[in-house]
């Protein structure tokens, strides 16, 4: 017998960042307590590095089978809705591009539909794809409301996320956790105990000299990856070669005029900037390559480039992106930036912890290790870590920019076999490579390819089935008919203010804004 | 500019040389494709069957196939499964059926089921598969007006040199043409072929050549960089007998496959006879013997012109070179257990549409069909390779050795998650679901140790509800289920109305 009619598992939760508290209320939420006893060990002198605050669509699933209310939760952390990523200068100087969550074309055109839209580029039209998709237009019309469900018309094609802030988040988890049994305790843990055979980690010994013991660890105890790392010496793969930015500069500034339902990251110098609309204030930040840029150009560049005034100070983060070959070894599983890094671009870090946590709750042990459930799961990770590297990847590869070394330099790197495959592809035929684990489905690579500049050389032949001129018809209709849509949804703003207004006080701030406008 | 494929040649024989020149002709022919069969002498004799899973429906329907010219001209007999028996000693037999999958979302029904089995429920899982429950009734699982709580598909078992002839036919209404029938050489340079000269004297270039000549690859294998890989270490059987004996006097609503000492023997009922097929080692097989011994296996009469060819299980490494594209069992070369070469021809041939190549000349696309078509034939080969691996006829010396081979990693992990937690961790290109891979293991006896913790989470009274919901499903839509013999007598067969 694996792991029935045993004790509960007793699990310790090293961390209460965006990743302790997801990983604590997803364990709690999702799992009986006879499984499982949860215990969350935190130290609030220990800042939180607050991982992005974009997120990407899965967190609706995650919270919704968390039971959590949708409309609570955004009050909660001051959070506004997400269309997709607003890409600025990627590629080339002046590109713009939405990378949307949603496809392009209408609901029953599937995958083919950009096959259709390059050989309308031969017949003369010069439309951009992201006029045939709803999503992309909403954003930029800074618009938004809910899919349409039930029916398939061009308004049910996308799906949305949320821009918020992680430590509200993290917060707003943890009144949720413990009340279902999850045990805080505050504090710093001085030392670890392992067994000297296995090296299984047995108990965090904390600097009120308490003994938390445990059957199973889970490290999210940030870059310092106390106990994967530092105990278990998990081994780190590095792929700064691929993805040099090594540095970030966060900054808050206030609360932006319109709310975007969109994340924008331009791209910069040596990096590339992030501006994360909240209710209350906007997040800002520049992601950067200390090779290619040191820490008071970039300070300057950033401080030059924000839209709205600061909030604080950019404080420094130093980084280097890959992560630990094994994110779980023995017992213990790292989540989050303990198990690795990777820049912000794509909004995945959050979206790496959950699916971490979906992936752990099935192979979840018993007391007796077993080195099946450990395997899977490291494949799973691998693959999720693996395609989310080359989809980042890609972005800073994808590109004809001449005017600074970083983008000279990423454009003339040697790339992962498996990314250069995929682009060629692309690149001749309009093919877009498909795989049913991991993030980033067709229309994200689709977006970003043609976003930056690569269009197809050539299309399916199937597409000519169709006369040239019905398609253009087609075409003309379908784009129609996402603009009159798109007249009748109601702004960003006036939808949350409805729908989650956070709080007194961001009203004021609100109006100070408005104000000063 | 370069130009687009404007010919295709398809060179082979029988039901995938035409499904795949009129999948071509249909989806391009009126862009301008012009399609040459090449039609090599048929290897099928009267004897020849074809086992097809519900997917050929697909392609049926693009390519506008009426399906009850299966029945009238194919001497079709609905499929809904195959029954393996003796692949251990002193087991049941079990049956895989196509059961459609549960809605996305919910934690797979093998969870549930495995953990009232780990708590002592005896009923087994097949009991929980309405395709197998049809299978035990020769019930045909159509589909009504109103669709119930589960649902399940069928296919055939069809007369593969009447199959052949009907596709032929649509292939040629819809405008395919027959460029010859022999090849005298294939004129290849490297990885390119530049023309097929026929017998008859006329040289046949094209754009694009397909080959769908079967074991023979009369097309890739003249191309340098053709690489055939062997897969006999886990699907060891090397010879096939086929041979026909009188109607069964019941038509069964499954090919029967029954595991002996020197490999196994088929029986897929047809309208007026029963199609044998025997796949053995000759290692342990001779050849004079198995005619007797099919007779013995089946009990029954073995008549016909008995026909033997040879076996070789493998794939092409790259089933498309340069200009040329092998299909089907071109490609991908598999023991004939589980009724797979018309599947295998489909699921190319949808490949290749959708990775159709933009222009002559370049054939960026092969990279794409290459990995594609890998990875689908090997989940194909494991799902096949299990059977043999994981066989309990222990002391016969082909089993035994079978046995001692390591699983194909795809396999092995499939094993240790559905020993571990009950789950089945499904690859790219899979054909066969969570429910089917779920049927096999444990027809081979690979028991749940465990099972997705997330079960826990629910009532144990919730849990047999849906347990004791599910089991009254499907003993309730099976016994509304038209008969085989009933189906095939109806035009238009719909479940009965359960009257009182």
């Amino acid at each position: 017998m694996d792991n029935q009619v045993e004790e509960p598992l007793e699990i310790v939760v090293l961390g209460g960042g965006t990743a302790g508290w997801m990983a604590a209320a997803g364990l709690a939420a999702l799992l009986p307590a006879s499984r499982c006893r949860v215990r969350l060990v935190e130290s609030e002198e220990i800042g939180i590095v607050g991982v992005g605050e974009a997120t990407l669509p899965h967190i609706k699933n995650f919270n919704d089978s968390l039971g959590i209310d949708e409309a609570e939760m955004m009050r909660a952390t001051n959070a506004t809705f997400k269309l997709g990523v607003q890409f600025v200068d990627w590629g080339f100087k002046g590109s713009r591009y939405v990378h949307p969550f949603g496809v392009h074309g209408s609901a029953d055109s599937g995958l083919g539909f950009h096959q259709q839209w390059r050989r309308s580029l031969d017949a003369g039209r010069d439309w951009d794809i992201q006029e045939f998709s709803f999503a992309c237009m909403a954003a930029q019309a800074n618009r938004f409301d809910f899919p349409a469900t039930g029916k398939p018309t061009v308004n049910s094609t996308y799906s949305y996320a949320y821009h918020f802030d992680a430590s509200l988040y993290a917060k707003f988890l943890r009144r949720l956790s413990e009340p279902r049994g999850v045990i805080r305790t505050e504090g710093k843990v001085r030392d670890v105990e392992q067994d000297a055979d296995s090296g299984d980690i047995l108990a965090l010994i904390m600097e009120s000299g308490e003994r938390i013991a445990g059957d199973f660890f889970v490290d999210c105890s940030g870059f310092r990856s106390l106990l994967l790392g530092g105990k278990l010496g998990a081994e780190w793969e590095d792929w700064s070669k691929w993805l040099p930015c090594d540095r970030a500069l966060p900054v808050p500034t206030e609360r932006c005029g319109e709310l975007t339902p969109y994340t924008r990251v331009t791209a910069m110098d040596a990096g590339w900037r992030w501006r994360i609309p909240l209710q209350h204030r906007t997040g800002n930040g520049y992601v950067f390559s200390s090779r290619f840029i040191d820490e008071d150009k970039a300070r300057q560049d950033l401080l030059d480039a924000l839209d709205e005034p600061t909030l604080a100070e950019p404080r420094l983060l130093k980084f280097q992106a890959g992560r630990r070959v094994q994110s779980w070894q023995r017992n213990c599983v790292a989540l989050g930036l303990s198990g690795g890094f990777l820049e912000p671009l794509e909004s995945t870090s959050i979206y790496l912890i959950q699916i971490a946590i979906m992936h752990l709750l099935p192979l979840l042990p018993g007391k007796r290790y077993d080195q099946r459930l450990v395997d899977e799961f490291n494949r799973r990770m691998d693959v999720e870590y693996e395609r989310i590297r080359d989809f980042l990847i890609l972005h800073y590869h994808l590109n004809s920019r001449e005017d600074t070394e970083l983008w000279r330099y990423c454009r003339a790197m040697e790339v992962p076999e498996s990314l250069q495959r995929k682009i060629a592809l692309f690149s001749h035929s309009g093919i877009v490579e498909q795989y049913k684990d991991g993030l980033f489905t067709p229309p994200s690579w689709l977006s970003v390819y043609l976003g930056q500049g690569l269009t197809p050389q050539h299309f399916n032949p199937l597409a000519e089935a169709i006369p040239v001129n019905r398609l253009i018809k087609e075409l003309d209709d379908l784009r129609e008919d996402i603009r009159d849509r798109i007249d009748e949804l109601p702004k960003h703003s006036s939808f949350i203010a409805r729908y989650a207004n956070a709080q007194q006080a961001s009203d004021m701030l609100l109006h100070e804004a408005e104000g000063r406008v | 500019m370069s130009e687009r494929v404007t010919s295709v040649a398809v060179v082979g024989r029988e039901a995938p040389l035409w499904l795949a020149a009129a999948s071509v002709q249909r989806a391009l022919g009126r862009t301008g494709v012009r399609v040459h069969a090449v039609e090599l002498p048929s290897q099928l004799t009267e004897v020849d069957v074809y086992a097809a899973s519900p997917t050929l429906a697909a392609m049926h329907r693009l390519l506008g196939l009426d399906k009850q010219l299966l029945f009238k001209l194919c001497r079709a007999v609905p499929m809904v499964g195959q029954r393996f028996s003796n692949w251990a000693r002193n087991a049941p037999p079990y049956v895989i059926a196509y059961d459609d999958e549960a809605p996305a979302g919910e934690l797979p029904f093998t969870s549930y089921w495995a953990k009232a089995a780990l708590e002592g429920l005896r009923v087994g899982f097949e009991d929980f598969s309405l395709g197998s429950a049809c299978a035990r009734l020769n019930a045909v699982p159509v589909v009504g007006e109103d669709p119930g709580p589960l649902s399940a598909s069928y296919g055939y078992h069809l007369d593969a040199s009447a199959y052949a002839v009907l596709i032929k036919q649509l292939a040629l209404r819809l405008g395919v043409e027959i460029a010859g029938s022999s090849v005298r050489e294939v004129a290849a340079t490297g990885d390119a072929i530049e023309a097929i000269n026929l017998a008859d004297g006329t040289r046949l270039a094209a754009d694009l050549y397909i080959d769908a000549s079967g074991q023979d690859a009369v097309l890739i294998s003249r191309l340098a960089s053709a690489q055939f890989e062997s897969w006999s270490q886990w699907l060891p059987c090397n010879r096939m007998f086929a041979a026909s004996s009188p109607r069964m006097a019941q038509l069964p609503a499954f090919s029967q496959i029954s595991a002996f000492a020197g490999g196994w023997i088929g029986q897929f009922p047809l309208q007026d006879r029963t199609a044998i097929t025997a796949v053995y080692d000759t290692a342990v097989v001779d050849d004079g013997e198995i005619a007797e011994l099919s007779a013995v296996i089946t009990r029954s009469a073995i008549s016909g012109d008995a026909v033997l060819s040879a076996l070789r299980t493998g794939r092409q490494l790259s089933p498309w070179i340069g200009n040329c594209v092998a299909i089907g069992e071109t490609a991908v070369a598999l023991d004939p257990v589980g009724g797979l070469p018309l599947h295998l021809t489909h699921a190319c041939i949808s490949h290749l549409m959708t990775l159709f190549p933009a222009t002559a000349g370049e054939y960026q696309e092969a990279d794409a069909y290459n990995r594609a078509i890998g990875s689908f034939g090997a989940n194909l080969r494991d799902f096949q390779a299990a059977h043999y691996r994981l066989n309990r006829r222990f002391d016969e010396p082909m089993w035994d050795r079978v046995r001692d081979v390591s699983a194909p990693a795809g396999l092995q992990r499939k094993i240790d998650m559905f020993a571990a937690r009950t789950m089945i961790p499904l690859a790219d290109e899979e054909s066969f679901d969570e429910q089917s891979w779920a049927a096999l293991l444990l027809g081979c006896g690979v028991r749940p140790q465990g099972y997705d913790p997330r079960v826990d989470g629910i009532a144990d009274q919730v849990i047999l509800q849906k347990v004791q919901q599910r089991l009254r499903d499907v003993a309730s839509i099976a016994r509304q289920m038209p008969g085989v013999e009933q189906f095939l007598a109806l035009e238009q067969p719909s479940p009965a109305l359960v009257g009182g």
